[in-house]
């Protein structure tokens, strides 16, 4: 076992007799953490009614819920969750979506709390949160099933269809009966016309909507030829005369849901991944009144309550400190990498985290009016105001459906001279031998395949323009704290000075700082060799620690606190180690810069892309890291709107690109042409951003260019062969030499041609 | 040959049972998670009573 909590987790799978998870499992699963007892105190906050009506559905006496869960690998987890569930008195229904790695669970609300269900799935080593479900998912869902239904009547209707089809091709070699002839064509009649009718009508609703719009989409050619070839030949069907196109018009029907139903899947793909990342954790405040402290829901408070902040926790609301003084870790908001030391007065805000010591804080604003709701507000406007994208694709489909629709107007305009009586057929065939489908089909796949291959390496694509855009950036603009460093706490200079190695050093700090919450700690804790006994720890939130060590005086912190003269001058946090008063170590600490920031920035010198610096933080550090990155401009101290200002400008003469993670970001990344947030980053930021990195490597915004610049080589082979046949068709079909089973056999051919050669962008 | 006045329209009426079953499938989310279903057969369910003995000092441990 690699831990106690490992083992713990497997004692409890054995005992409830649930070993054949080991026996099955496919994949083995991630290491996971030891549970905390803190961590299982907090569950208890799910529990609240006013919690709860965010993210579980309410009836009569049952609850339901969608989680998302962390560490699903394969089917042997979904199981091992079913049935340690299955177990709990008052849960009526559960099914976990290894695909989605999320749960479904329904349960008697008088029986069972949420929190004892999550704490049942904590125990067999999984992590479920609530989560939002975006809008955009919602409606990929809902349109997925109903693109499903009708690829799954067209599939099975066309099979019927062509079925007849073949029987009626060979009666050309072998000749038939006149009375089957007509048995089969109202046959095929009949089997297609659901096909036509229910399958196909996205591309009428489509089309239609592409002539109010009065702008020329591809549906227009497709509905037309559709309509136009249905009703021909029904119309041959009963008037007995004239040629059939069921079979071509069912087939078409089925590439073409076949080709938007995988589009929309990649797209829902990345959606739902990108929406499991959005969890719901319970905002709690501590709401103090007559000298008493009650639990409350953050969104319950009203103006003028008073409320507890601990150290380490986060701040519910804007509000004013009314006692204590404290650093506040401000990063989210305004890109500032330290602390802001702050006291009475001083204005907080909701979101930002109090590091040091608690406070009691008067509520300024409700939630609905504070300086988040405000970015989001900014964030919306922006969003409005993107700068419209055109896709290469539209543009040729558009030019391709105009010369389509006059040609085949020219076509019947000229038969009807010549020949009335075969006018309106050569005409049809036209329409159906061009058939538009290699062409409707060309950028769809491409774009699909690109997608689920970018989704595969950790990169999720929301809005399908970005991979044509992401091509003509010009300008990249990177927000500092968080997305080119770390924005954590790391050790990096330890001068020191008694007899004490530097490792004694800092083995003796990480122990002194195993009691606090600080962020600093962390950095410690990373660096920590061997352990020390140490009595009497005390932490001075706001101060420092200290701790009797060999029966001296150990204390680290700032200088005033360890009565010394701070003899180093730096542009880091300095913190002081002293025993006995004699300084024995001086640790400087600071916040490091990715180590594919470099990268991505000389990529960007490779390929002519000027670049930014764009952040709130007014410290030196911004021109700093600018200059060990080579990066052109720097603009820092920036406020939300003054980002969203600077983006603007920037945009009236190039296209740009902007990677940032705080919520000070989400405006500027809402009005960028394409946007990018890290999956470590704020939630705001990451419901705004077009592409979402899984994972902390900059490295992948090169690999979405990268793969996007494929992509778009691919969609242009693909229109330029769909144009190609077009040409050689198109003559053929005009002066009456394309008999139907030809166009049905160009139109497959051509269509797969396409799709196999999108499918070379998933290697 | 007139034989098949008749089979085709059974045969039609199999393939609307066919779109109606597909149809049901959907709606019930059957295509949502289709790795799962496959390898739900393997997993026994009875063993909770022969496992749950032979170990019974490793309780305390926790």
């Amino acid at each position: 076992m690699c831990c106690p909590g490992c083992e713990a987790v497997a004692q409890t799978i054995v005992d409830s007799g649930l070993t054949s998870y080991y026996d099955h499992r496919s994949e083995n699963a991630e290491k996971g953490a030891s549970l905390v007892p803190e961590q299982l105190s907090q569950l208890a906050h799910y529990d609240l009614e006013q919690i709860q009506e965010e993210f579980v559905k309410q009836s009569d006496d049952l609850n339901e819920i969608t989680l998302t869960v962390e560490g699903i690998t394969c089917a042997a987890c979904a199981w091992l969750i079913e049935k340690q569930l299955r177990q709990l008195d008052g849960l009526h229904f559960i099914n976990v979506n290894t695909t989605l790695h999320r749960v479904v669970i329904r349960w008697r609300k008088d029986k069972l709390k949420l929190s004892k269900i999550l704490t049942e799935i904590r125990k067999v080593g999984y992590k479920a949160y609530p989560f939002q479900i975006n809008q955009q998912e919602a409606l990929y869902t809902k349109q997925a099933k109903s693109y499903l239904r009708r690829l799954g009547l067209a599939g099975i209707a066309t099979m019927q269809v062509m079925m007849f089809a073949i029987a009626l091709y060979s009666e050309l070699f072998t000749g038939m009966e006149e009375q089957f002839i007509h048995y089969f064509r109202w046959v095929s009649f009949i089997l297609a016309t659901p096909v036509l009718l229910y399958s196909a009508q996205p591309f009428y609703i489509n089309a239609w909507r592409n002539i109010r719009n009065r702008t020329l989409g591809m549906d227009i050619p497709v509905s037309i030829a559709l309509l136009g070839a249905y009703v021909a030949s029904g119309y041959a069907t009963i008037q007995e005369t004239g040629e059939v196109y069921f079979e071509a018009i069912s087939m078409f029907t089925f590439l073409l849901l076949l080709g938007r139903l995988l589009e929309l899947r990649a797209r829902r793909k990345a959606s739902e991944t990108s929406s499991n990342l959005l969890r719901l954790l319970p905002s709690m405040a501590t709401l103090i009144e007559a000298e008493t402290e009650s639990l409350i829901p953050a969104k319950t408070l009203t103006i003028g309550q008073i409320i507890l902040v601990k150290a380490g926790e986060t701040i519910p609301v804007d509000g004013t400190i009314l006692t204590g003084i404290s650093n506040i870790e401000e990063s989210m908001l305004t890109g500032e990498h330290l602390p802001v030391h702050k006291g009475k007065d001083s204005p907080v805000f909701a979101g930002t985290v109090n590091v040091t010591s608690p406070l009691t804080i008067q509520v300024e604003k409700l939630a609905q009016n504070s300086l988040i709701a405000d970015i989001i507000h900014l964030q919306d406007s922006a969003q409005q105001n993107k700068p419209h994208i055109e896709v290469v694709a539209d543009l040729v489909s558009r030019y391709f459906v105009g010369a389509l629709l006059i040609t085949a107007l020219c076509t019947y305009i000229g038969w009807y001279l010549i020949d009335p009586e075969q006018a309106f057929w050569i005409t049809l065939s036209v329409l159906v031998a061009t058939c538009p489908c290699a062409l409707s089909l060309a950028t769809p796949t491409a774009l699909t395949c690109a997608t689920a291959k970018l989704n595969k390496q950790g990169v999720l694509i929301k809005q399908h323009h970005v991979l044509e855009t992401v091509n003509k950036i010009e300008h990249m603009v990177f927000d500092k704290t968080g997305t080119l460093t770390h924005g954590d706490f790391v050790l990096l200079n330890t001068t020191h000075y008694a007899d004490f190695t530097q490792q004694q050093c800092i083995d003796l700090a990480a122990q002194l700082e195993k009691v606090s919450e600080h962020p600093i700690s962390l950095a410690f804790n990373l660096q920590q060799k061997n352990t020390v006994q140490l009595s009497n720890v005390i932490n001075l939130p706001g101060q420092g620690l200290q701790a009797t060590y060999q029966n001296k005086q150990l204390k680290l912190g700032h200088a005033q606190f360890c009565n010394i003269d701070s003899p180093l001058k730096s542009k880091e946090l300095v913190i002081y180690l002293t025993l006995a008063k004699k300084l024995i170590a001086s640790f400087e600490l600071g916040d490091t810069l990715r180590t594919s920031a470099s990268e991505i920035s000389q990529y960007c010198q490779q390929h002519n892309i000027e670049t930014t610096l764009l952040t709130g933080d007014i410290s030196s550090k911004s021109e700093e890291v600018a200059s060990q990155l080579k990066l052109t401009n720097v603009t820092k101290g920036v406020t939300p709107e003054g980002k969203l200002t600077h983006l603007q400008k920037l945009q009236k003469s190039q296209q740009v690109l902007m990677v940032g993670d705080g919520i000070n970001d989400a405006p500027v990344l809402a009005g960028a042409d394409v946007s990018v947030a890290l999956s470590s980053g704020t939630d705001i930021a990451k419901n705004s951003a077009d592409v979402i990195l899984l994972g902390e490597d900059l490295n992948k915004i090169i690999t979405l260019r990268r793969t996007a610049q494929k992509t778009t080589t691919i969609i242009k082979e693909n229109l330029g062969w769909a144009i190609g046949y077009n040409l050689i068709i198109v003559p053929l079909a005009i002066t009456g030499h394309v008999p139907p089973y030809i166009a049905v056999l160009g139109m497959s051919f051509s269509s797969l041609i396409v799709v196999s050669n999108s499918l070379r962008l998933l290697k | 040959m007139s034989i098949i006045y008749v089979l085709i329209p059974i045969a039609m009426i199999f393939v609307a049972i066919a779109v109606w079953v597909f149809f049901w499938a959907v709606k019930s989310d059957q295509y949502e998670d289709l790795d799962r279903e496959g390898i739900n057969i393997l997993f026994d369910e009875d063993l909770q009573s022969d496992e749950q003995k032979p170990r019974p000092e490793k309780h305390n441990d926790k």
